[in-house]
């Protein structure tokens, strides 16, 4: 099967500084992603590519081709705002809108147009029930989101993402904010997703890939050093520093 | 620090210190006093024989003064209150957009160089001084407000009148509403324009829809500061507002006057009771000021509760 | 819906640049215009001069017939008798005048006696206004006959002058600076000490009570009082003070620079503080381990450092005196003086602009100038300002 994204060659500068080198990777559908690594070696920068929030980085440059169902989304001619709509993106931080939980996650499809208002409480009923929110909220929805606790805040992060109904999800390490409970339950949440959605999520642990992904990066100083299914990563890497990585010999 | 610590010599700085400390909070307690008992004066004394002033009347009159000075008691202010604060509210619907637009443009949209010319003109224009700001306004909107009243079919006191006015402060505020809302714009978290960025809106949509959504407790502030100055500005407005003398005045090309213009020019005794009616103006005033910004933060905080 | 949304940003984008021109246009026309209106009149002469234009009667010294060198021009007629060129001008109101154009230095005109006192010597200068000339025997020389019929008859050897009228122009604004500039003086005198000690009580000394807090409170109310206000608390408090302690009489001007101090007391405490507040603890403790007590500290260590913040004080202060108009109005009267008394009323610059305006006709002209005046000063401050801050940071304070 055609993989959704296919990475080939990616080089990313930020002014003189290279922080992907030679990025060549593909994303299965319906398939949860994990890009692993210690900090700073390009995981989530190489995530912000993929809906092009690195456009937003002043002096960013970058090179290779990143293919989106085919096309060369890293075009500047390429339609941005229609990317972002396909391909949502949750935060380290959980970082909802200062409106009510309802507006919150109906603010994108209002963006687009929606104006019908059992449109949109369709909508927002059900991006709450697939981000596991809807029974902690449905009797609230016109109170503000951010009297919301962490992890309520980030899956009302995701119901927002999801309203827009994307084909991918970028997750930049959605739980390092979180406390355990909260984290199980986005974790059991990215289970579910995955039968809908595509995930690529940035994990800094180990154990959290392990458990929930189908596939892993091992990204390391801007360069992706090995990448197979995450069974095989974990088992058996095939490269050293993989090896050195996962058994907590640096990162 | 506990006095234990202290010196002999820190003592006496402590205590002279003190002092200094007390005149400065006293001056606020010397208005206050000062003014309020000279300004009720004239509806609790006899003012020489001409009898006191009817409060209720003095409230909600229309007319300054009917009947000829020193011997007639019936002032009326009702008609500078409603003045005052509907010119206040009327410029503020010229510069509260052109302000926060202003801002928002400095804030997020403007590159670096030019955000710093532009926050230095905001910052001239507000260092202007209101007397500036009143010839500005009497040598030129006068005349361009006489042309155009002219040309519309109105006719106008050579321009004075509630426009003028309202221009004039409408000029004054927008620096004070700009430079309170950049602050506000600029301190706005990153992180929730990204999320909005990220879910495929524009630049302008998040601009306009969230950025603005987030700083508007800082804007909604600087309005309230701005409408304050508005309320208690005297010399610009007395040049160009005409100095009626019956009111309220809702046209715009006809003349007017507020509180304030007629603390400054209504009164020319020095003596009796046409000159301390002012004081009486002077508490009607900070009165006014007090409610309205009183009432503002009030829904400042309702507005604030119910999104964020 | 895509085509919406890019017409609705174009139109929200439309405005926020719209919006911007206008707040930049709103400086350009202000600036522009006092400029414009007001760059003619500005010159040395003005901020010399008198206000108020004076008449003089006098009578010519004795003079030796001497002959002087002169080089007029064609528009001008010169005097060689009593070394004196003259012209034919206008005044501002487009009346003739005869317009001293030259007066030698050894001339006998430059030594006038003025009539009213006997004895007092003036001088006429360039610029003034010879308004008419009276002879012994002979008909008078009146304005009316114009320049050139006065210069013939000054020059008629038979002709013995009695006596001499002249006009100083006026229109000058001396009075209003020298008052603006007492006003700054005596108003920073009063309001820097109170404003600085303040702020380090406050900032130092105070326990944290609720009486202090209150007190904080107090002081900070000040800076929401429109500056009315604070005239009428100078007319009822001030000028009766003052008018019991000093000369005065009425409005005067340190009554006014009482009632500027307090307009100015919220600022400076409140800059202060902040520049007391950036000085790092650790230089307090430093100076109090090494066994200095806190007085010693505040003043020798932590106050030298916040002189930049005081220095900020004080410009924004003249800024803000400079530009004060209303409550002036009230406290120091609206009468331009061109002798100016600290006891007496007189005008700032400000006031001076505001008498002008108010004046049937308003000095529209005249008032841009002192407005570019005041503009230019305003400017200095903040660019002072500006200069002090960034010197702080360069020295790693801010």
């Amino acid at each position: 099967m055609e993989p959704i994204i296919k990475v080939e060659n990616l080089d990313l500068y930020y002014d003189k500084f290279q922080a992907l080198k030679k990025i060549s990777l593909e994303i299965h559908q319906n398939k949860v992603t994990a890009l692993i690594g210690p900090s700073g070696c390009g995981k989530s920068t190489f995530l912000r590519c993929l809906n092009r929030m690195n456009d937003l980085i002043e002096g960013m440059r970058m090179d290779g081709t990143i293919l989106f169902h085919g096309e060369h989304s890293e075009s500047s001619t390429y339609d941005v705002i229609g990317l972002r709509k396909k391909v949502g993106m949750v935060f380290q931080r959980p970082n909802p809108f200062p409106m009510s939980i309802f507006d919150n996650v109906a603010f994108g499809p209002r963006q687009q147009g929606e104006k019908n208002k059992q449109v949109l409480k369709e909508i927002v009923e059900k991006s709450l029930k697939q981000a596991a929110l809807w029974d902690e909220v449905s009797d609230r929805l016109s109170e503000s989101a951010t009297k919301l606790s962490g992890g309520q805040q980030q899956r009302l992060c995701i119901a927002r993402a999801i309203a827009m109904e994307p084909e991918v999800i970028l997750m930049d390490e959605p739980t390092s904010a979180l406390d355990p409970l909260a984290t199980q339950r986005i974790e059991d949440l990215i289970e579910e997703l995955k039968k809908n959605y595509t995930i690529i999520i940035v994990t800094h642990s180990m154990q959290q890939a392990a458990r929930i992904s189908d596939k892993t990066a091992f990204f390391l100083m801007g360069e992706v050093i090995e990448y197979g299914s995450t069974a095989d990563i974990f088992a058996n890497p095939n490269d050293k520093r993989t090896e050195d990585y996962i058994t907590g010999r640096f990162g | 620090m506990g006095s234990k610590s202290l010196s002999r010599v820190d003592r006496i700085t402590y205590f002279l210190l003190t002092i200094v400390g007390l005149i400065s909070a006293s001056f606020i307690v010397f208005i206050s006093i000062f003014i309020a008992l000279k300004g009720v004066l004239p509806f609790l004394t006899d003012n020489l024989g001409l009898g006191s002033v009817s409060l209720f009347k003095f409230l909600t009159q229309t007319v300054w003064l009917n009947g000829p000075t020193f011997v007639s008691t019936a002032y009326g202010a009702g008609f500078l209150i409603v003045n005052t604060l509907y010119i206040a509210f009327l410029s503020l619907l010229i510069s509260f957009p052109i302000g926060v637009l202003t801002a928002l443009f400095i804030a997020k949209i403007a590159p670096k160089k030019i955000a710093g010319i532009l926050r230095t003109i905001i910052e001239l224009l507000s260092a202007i001084p209101s007397i500036v700001y009143g010839l500005v306004g009497v040598g030129f909107f006068l005349p361009i407000i006489y042309s155009l009243a002219r040309s519309l079919g109105y006719s106008s006191s050579g321009g004075s009148g509630t426009l003028a006015t309202v221009f004039v402060l409408a000029l004054m505020s927008i620096p004070t509403i700009t430079s309170i809302s950049e602050v506000s714009i600029r301190s706005v978290d990153q992180s929730i324009e990204h999320a909005s960025l990220a879910l495929g809106a524009t630049f302008t949509q998040t601009r306009f829809k969230i950025t603005l959504l987030a700083a508007k407790s800082g804007i909604f502030s600087g309005a309230i500061l701005a409408i304050g100055r508005s309320l208690g500005e005297a010399t610009a407005v007395s040049l160009v507002a005409g100095n009626a003398r019956s009111g309220p005045t809702f046209g715009l090309f006809d003349i007017t006057s507020t509180i304030t213009s007629t603390m400054l020019t209504g009164l020319k005794e020095t003596q009796g009771i046409d000159y301390d009616i002012r004081f009486s103006l002077g508490i009607v005033l900070m009165v006014v000021i007090l409610l309205t910004n009183m009432i503002l933060n009030y829904i400042k905080k309702k507005v604030g509760n119910v999104h964020a | 819906m895509r085509n919406k949304t890019r017409l609705s940003d174009i139109l929200l984008n439309g405005f926020v640049y719209l919006a911007t021109s206008l707040s930049v246009l709103a400086l350009g026309l202000i600036f522009f215009y006092v400029f414009t209106e007001g760059k003619d009149l500005l010159s040395l002469d003005l901020i010399r001069g008198n206000y108020h234009s004076r008449n003089y009667v006098a009578t010519l010294p004795q003079s030796s017939n001497d002959s002087f060198n002169l080089q007029p021009t064609e528009q001008t007629f010169a005097i060689e008798r009593f070394g004196l060129i003259l012209e034919q001008s206008e005044n501002l109101a487009g009346d003739s005048v005869i317009r001293v154009v030259y007066v030698a230095d050894d001339s006998p005109f430059s030594q006038l006696v003025l009539q009213e006192t006997g004895n007092e010597v003036v001088s006429l200068k360039e610029g003034m206004i010879m308004m008419r000339i009276a002879y012994e025997n002979h008909p008078t020389s009146l304005t009316s006959r114009g320049a050139a019929a006065m210069a013939a008859d000054l020059n008629d050897p038979d002709r013995v002058v009695r006596e001499v009228m002249f006009a100083q122009v006026g229109g000058g604004i001396r009075g209003s600076i020298i008052t603006t500039v007492y006003l700054i003086g005596l108003t920073l005198m009063m309001a820097l000490p109170l404003g600085v000690l303040s702020a380090i009580f406050f900032n130092e000394f105070a326990p944290r009570n609720m009486i202090t807090k209150t007190m904080r409170t107090f002081t900070e109310t000040l800076t929401g009082v429109p500056s009315i206000i604070f005239g009428l608390l100078g007319i009822t408090v001030f000028v009766p003070l003052t008018i019991r302690i000093t000369p005065a009489s009425g409005s005067n001007l340190i009554a006014g620079a009482m009632t500027l101090a307090v307009i100015l007391l919220p600022t400076i405490i409140r800059t202060t503080e902040e520049a007391l507040k950036v000085v790092p603890a650790d230089h307090r403790f430093a100076s109090l381990a090494l066994g200095a007590n806190k007085t010693q500290t505040v003043f020798k260590v932590v106050l030298p450092q916040a002189i930049p913040g005081i220095l900020t004080a004080t410009f924004l202060g003249i800024g803000r005196i400079i530009g004060e108009s209303a409550a002036l109005i009230f406290v120091l009267g609206a009468a331009i003086k061109d002798s100016v008394n600290i006891y007496q009323p007189s005008t700032s610059l400000a006031v001076h602009i505001w008498a002008m305006m108010t004046d049937e006709p308003a000095n529209v002209a005249l008032s841009s100038t002192i407005a570019i005046i005041i503009l230019m000063i305003v400017l200095v401050m903040n660019l002072s300002i500006k200069g002090v801050v960034s010197l702080m940071i360069k020295k790693g304070r801010a």
